[in-house]
Formats: structure tokens, C-alpha cells, sequence
């Protein structure tokens, strides 16, 4: 695809995205438009983290933690609560932080498992922490702009263009160097004199502090939280599915991803229970199996083309790492 | 306890250990074994350590499909694209099981389930014991089998893949048997899960984490590591549960604070043998 109609794409979305509340006509559009946009926001957080090849299974640790620090800073001290997302955003990113240290200097694998049982552990802590979380019963809080659905859309779609904003300086900073080269290979990066754990847990609390904004976000759209929903697998596996189905290592794959999912299932919800859930599963494994540039891999020859030009040549020695 | 986290987590070691991959998925195989053995209980009155065979064999044959269509082609992918396979399969498991079976907690009731065996001051039940009796003889067993000419080329297929090649091991075989089997020793796992607790579909999920916890404490690869392991977060647990106000609630989060303190304090196991 030529650079050009690349451009005028990018502009027919951001403009479709820019007016649909005013053309969506009812209340239940725009609903739908707010969720998009919102995991959205959580694809492309979760690319971040991607792009040094660090899976986190349990993106939903970064969500629920968004959504408490928010909810539980706003009853507290009692801020606004717009800037109680942010808050929220900042303190999960420190969480991330300190959590990224110490589970991302092992293989990434080891990172994944603690990623899922991160999300575990905080959903117990949750809910048995009532004096401050209120439990499994949850907390609920006031909606955010009275209630305004629109004025919510045009918030959270701030926060995308925020989120593509960040992801764009990276891909045009060296940092986009270190990030590919400690995802193709670990070893050689360090060698090469790139510190991977530095890397890794820059990636990581970018990703946490997207993730924990929307989080909040969240808490104040629906008004209340409970620790099943924020810290459950769905979220996790949502976050997951729809960049790796849109393209990896991309804007638009991740945009893409939310948009197709989150509209599908919206549709799947209704006619089969748990339904769009094995849909994840088997797009997860086509993906996988079948399409590994996602989406945006099978309309154009995107960037990360040359991602299998240097896998061939690390091959043997990655392999023989890990055994 | 103790020994059904071992034998769970003894099939997610194998599969690591052998050919680099976490099996997200293991877990949900535990859970299929489990609903093996109580339908075989529910609907031919099979005696659920009778049915266990059954289990073993279902799974075995499950992860034979699993690793010609899902895992062989992604030997030689990244590490991310294993990860995403392993727990799309996990994830197509668990919503195709609570849509066949719902969220419905099940339990099967044996003549033998509520019986306990006094030892000194312990009572430990009998279900409970024959779990972790079962678990030590599949360890012991696994033991064995690492010294068979499979074993050994198993082995071998771990520490090298192309060298074993070149002395004629036929790799791709020797996969496939490695990942058949930790899939049966899951649905023994299963099979017995289900005398000791509830059936229900994300009780893989749940186990799964606690085998990741011990695969963790114990060492990659380290059959003796994931028993003592095992142990170490059954008892823990059951601790927390009986002498902590509100215990049973915090124990299920216990599992974390192991991960995170043993990666702080000593990032490669009680056992030493992690490979970085």
C-alpha cells in the first residue's frame, strides 16, 4: 500500500473518530464507540510492552489497578476526578515499575507466568482487603462529566491520541532500535551494549500507565468496580487477542484489532454466551499459526516484514539458549 | 494437595524442560481429565481411581491432535507467538467446557471420600493420601523413564536438538511422545483432582497458577525441585487457611508471594538448576 492512500486512511479514520458521536444517533452507539475506543487504548498499551517481546498474559493487573488507585484516591482525598485517572495512571506505573524490576530480568517467559499470577494475586487482594476496596462487593463512584456520554467519547479518545502519540515517538526515537533488537534477541542486544532490563521496564510502565488510565476511566463509566470484572481474564484476554489479530508491532494492527473484536463481539455477546470468548481462543491460535502480522500483515507488506529476515539468522542460536 | 500440584505441575515441567515451551493450556488439560473421570463416575458408576486409565488415555490421544496442529509448527517460532498459542488453546478450553458443562461446581462422592487415616496426631483423609501416594509413584515412575532409551533421548533432544538430530534420534517423535505424555500425566492430575476438590471449569486455571508457582520455587526441569516444591506450597496453604482470620481467601493469593519472593531472593529455585 502506497504511502499516500496509507495517509488518507489514517485521516478517514480520524475523522469517522473524530464526528461518530454526533452521526451515531442513539445513546447505545455512542456506549459502543466509548468501549471500542477504550480497549483500543488497551491494545496499544499492550503492543508497547510487545514490541521487546515481553507477553504480559495478565494485562489486567494494569486495568484493575488503574481502576482502584482512581476510585480509591477520589474517595480519599477527594479529587477531581478527571485527575484521578491520571493519578491513577501515574501510581499504576510505579507499581509497574517496582513489578517490572524484579520479574523482567529472567526470560520472558518467566515474566508471563508472573504477569497472570500478578493479576490473581491482586484480585484476592482485592477482595479481602474490604476496609479499603469494599470487598466483592466493590466501590461505586459517581460518573465521570455528570454522566455526559459524549463529553466521556471525546476523553477517552483524547487518551488514544495520547497513546499514538507516545507509540509514534518511540517508532521515530532510537528507543524503537533497542526495543526490536532485545525482542529478536535478548543476548546480542546486551552485547551490543543495550541494557534489556532498562529497556523492558521502560516498555513496561508506558504500557502500565495507559492500561491504568483507562482503568480508571472505566471505574467512573460504568461507577462502580468490582475485583471479578477489573481483574478478570476477560479483560486480560481481550487486551491480548485484538493486537496480535490487528498486527503487532503496529498502530493500526492494534486499532484495528479493537475495532473488528470489540463490534463483533458486541453481537456475539447476545446470541451465544462465552461465545465470543472461543472466538478469541481461535482467532489467538489462527493468528498464531496462520497470520503472524495480523490484519495490517495481510493488507500490506507492513514494517515489521523484515522481522522473519533476522529471525532466520538467530534461529540456531536462540534455540540453543533456551534449551 | 501437595502431591495433585505436584503431578500438575510435573506435566508442565516435562514440556518445558524437553522442548522450551510453557503449556498455558496444561492446566485446562487437568480439568478435562477431571471431567473424564466424573462423567465416567456420573453416567457408568466408574470408580474415579478406575477411570483414571481413561483419563491418561483421552488426554494422551488430546495431546497428540494439540501437538500436530497447534505446537509442532511453532517449535521454532519466538518465544511471544508459544506463549499465544498455549493460552489460546487454554482459552478455547475453558469457554467450550463452561458452555458444555456450566459454571457448575461438581463433586463426586465415593464410599471412601469421607474416610481419614489417623497417624499419630495427623489425620490425613484417604483421598488425600491416595493422591499424594499416586503422585510419588508417577514421580518415582518419570524417574525411571528418564533412564529407557525414550528418556534418554528425550534428554538428549533437550540439551541439543540439532546434535541428537545427528546421532539419529528422530526428534520430532521424541516431541511428540514427551508432550503426549505430560498431557496424560495431566489428565491423571485431573482424574484425581477430582476426588480431593470440586469439579468445575476453571478449576485448571486455578491449579495451573499454583503449578507455575512451584515450576518457579522448584526449578526448571527438576523433578525432585517441583516435589519438595509441592509440598512446600501445599502445606503453606492449607497454614494460611486453618490459622490466619479469613485464611482460605488470602491462601489463594499465596501462590504470587512465592513467585515474587523467590524471583527476589534467589531468581533460579530452591533446586539451583534454572537455565538462564
Amino acid at each position: 500500500m502506497s504511502v499516500s492512500i496509507k495517509k488518507y486512511l489514517w485521516l478517514v479514520f480520524a475523522v469517522a473518530g473524530g464526528i461518530y458521536p454526533c452521526i451515531a444517533g442513539s445513546s447505545y452507539a455512542v456506549h459502543i464507540g466509548v468501549v471500542v475506543l477504550m480497549f483500543a487504548v488497551l491494545s496499544i498499551s499492550f503492543d508497547m510492552l510487545a514490541r521487546t517481546g515481553q507477553v504480559s498474559v495478565g494485562h489486567a493487573a494494569l486495568f484493575g489497578l488503574g481502576a482502584y488507585f482512581a476510585v480509591i484516591v477520589f474517595q480519599k482525598l477527594d479529587f477531581n476526578p478527571v485527575l484521578t485517572i491520571f493519578v491513577g495512571g501515574v501510581l499504576t506505573a510505579v507499581v509497574a515499575a517496582g513489578f517490572g524490576f524484579i520479574t523482567l530480568r529472567m526470560r520472558g517467559i518467566y515474566f508471563s507466568i508472573a504477569t497472570i499470577c500478578f493479576a490473581e494475586t491482586l484480585q484476592v487482594l482485592a477482595l479481602m482487603a474490604r476496609s479499603i476496596t469494599g470487598g466483592a462487593i466493590g466501590i461505586s463512584v459517581p460518573p465521570l462529566f455528570g454522566g455526559n456520554i459524549v463529553l466521556s467519547y471525546y476523553f477517552i479518545l483524547g487518551l488514544l491520541l495520547l497513546a499514538i502519540f507516545v507509540v509514534r515517538i518511540i517508532e521515530g526515537s532510537r528507543l524503537n532500535f533497542a526495543f526490536t533488537a532485545i525482542r529478536e534477541n535478548e543476548s546480542i542486544a546486551n552485547v551490543l551494549g543495550i541494557n534489556p532490563t532498562k529497556y523492558k521496564v521502560l516498555s513496561f510502565v508506558l504500557s502500565a500507565f495507559f492500561a491504568g488510565c483507562v482503568g480508571g476511566f472505566y471505574a467512573y463509566y460504568i461507577t462502580y468496580i468490582i475485583p471479578y470484572e477489573v481483574f478478570g481474564i476477560n479483560i486480560s484476554v481481550a487486551c491480548l487477542v485484538m493486537p496480535v489479530f490487528g498486527g503487532l508491532y503496529t498502530v493500526a494492527g492494534p486499532l484495528l484489532g479493537a475495532v473488528i473484536l470489540k463490534i463483533a463481539e458486541e453481537f456475539l455477546r447476545t446470541s451465544i454466551p462465552y461465545g465470543h470468548m472461543i472466538v478469541y481462543g481461535v482467532i489467538l491460535v489462527i493468528a498464531v499459526l496462520y497470520m503472524p502480522s495480523g490484519i495490517v500483515g495481510l493488507v500490506g507488506k507492513g514494517r515489521h516484514e523484515n522481522r522473519f529476515d533476522v529471525k532466520l539468522t538467530t534461529q540456531g542460536e536462540r534455540k540453543n539458549d533456551t534449551a | 494437595m501437595a502431591g495433585l500440584y505436584a503431578l500438575v505441575t510435573l506435566g508442565l515441567t516435562m514440556v518445558l524442560g524437553i522442548m522450551g515451551i510453557v503449556n498455558f493450556a496444561h492446566g485446562d488439560f487437568v480439568m478435562l481429565g477431571a471431567y473424564v473421570t466424573y462423567w465416567a463416575y456420573t453416567l457408568w458408576g466408574v470408580d474415579p481411581l478406575l477411570s483414571l486409565p481413561l483419563s491418561a488415555v483421552t488426554l494422551f490421544a488430546l495431546g497428540i491432535a494439540v501437538y500436530k496442529f497447534g505446537v509442532k509448527p511453532i517449535l521454532d517460532a519466538e518465544e511471544i507467538e508459544q506463549v499465544l498459542l498455549t493460552f489460546g488453546i487454554s482459552i478455547i478450553l475453558q469457554n467450550v467446557a463452561l458452555i458444555l458443562w456450566k459454571a457448575d461446581f461438581r463433586s463426586v462422592t465415593t464410599s471412601y471420600s469421607d474416610m481419614s487415616i489417623h497417624i499419630g496426631y495427623v489425620s490425613v483423609g484417604l483421598a488425600r493420601l491416595l493422591t499424594f501416594v499416586i503422585a510419588i509413584l508417577l514421580t518415582l515412575f518419570l524417574a525411571l523413564f528418564n533412564r529407557t532409551m525414550i528418556g534418554k533421548a528425550m534428554r538428549a533432544v533437550s540439551q541439543n536438538r540439532k546434535a541428537a538430530a545427528l546421532v539419529g534420534i528422530d526428534v520430532d517423535k521424541t516431541y511428540l511422545i514427551a508432550f503426549s505424555i505430560a498431557s496424560a500425566l495431566g489428565g491423571i492430575a485431573g482424574g484425581l483432582s477430582s476426588l480431593i476438590m470440586y469439579v468445575f471449569p476453571l478449576e485448571g486455571a486455578q491449579l495451573g497458577l499454583k503449578a507455575f508457582a512451584i515450576l518457579i520455587l522448584g526449578g526448571l526441569g527438576n523433578i525432585w525441585g517441583t516435589l519438595i516444591a509441592s509440598l512446600v506450597l501445599g502445606i503453606s496453604e492449607s497454614v494460611v487457611s486453618t490459622y490466619l482470620p479469613e485464611g482460605s481467601g488470602w491462601a489463594s493469593g499465596l501462590s504470587f508471594a512465592i513467585i515474587l519472593i523467590v524471583l527476589v531472593l534467589k531468581p533460579t529455585g530452591i533446586a539451583g538448576t534454572r537455565g538462564e
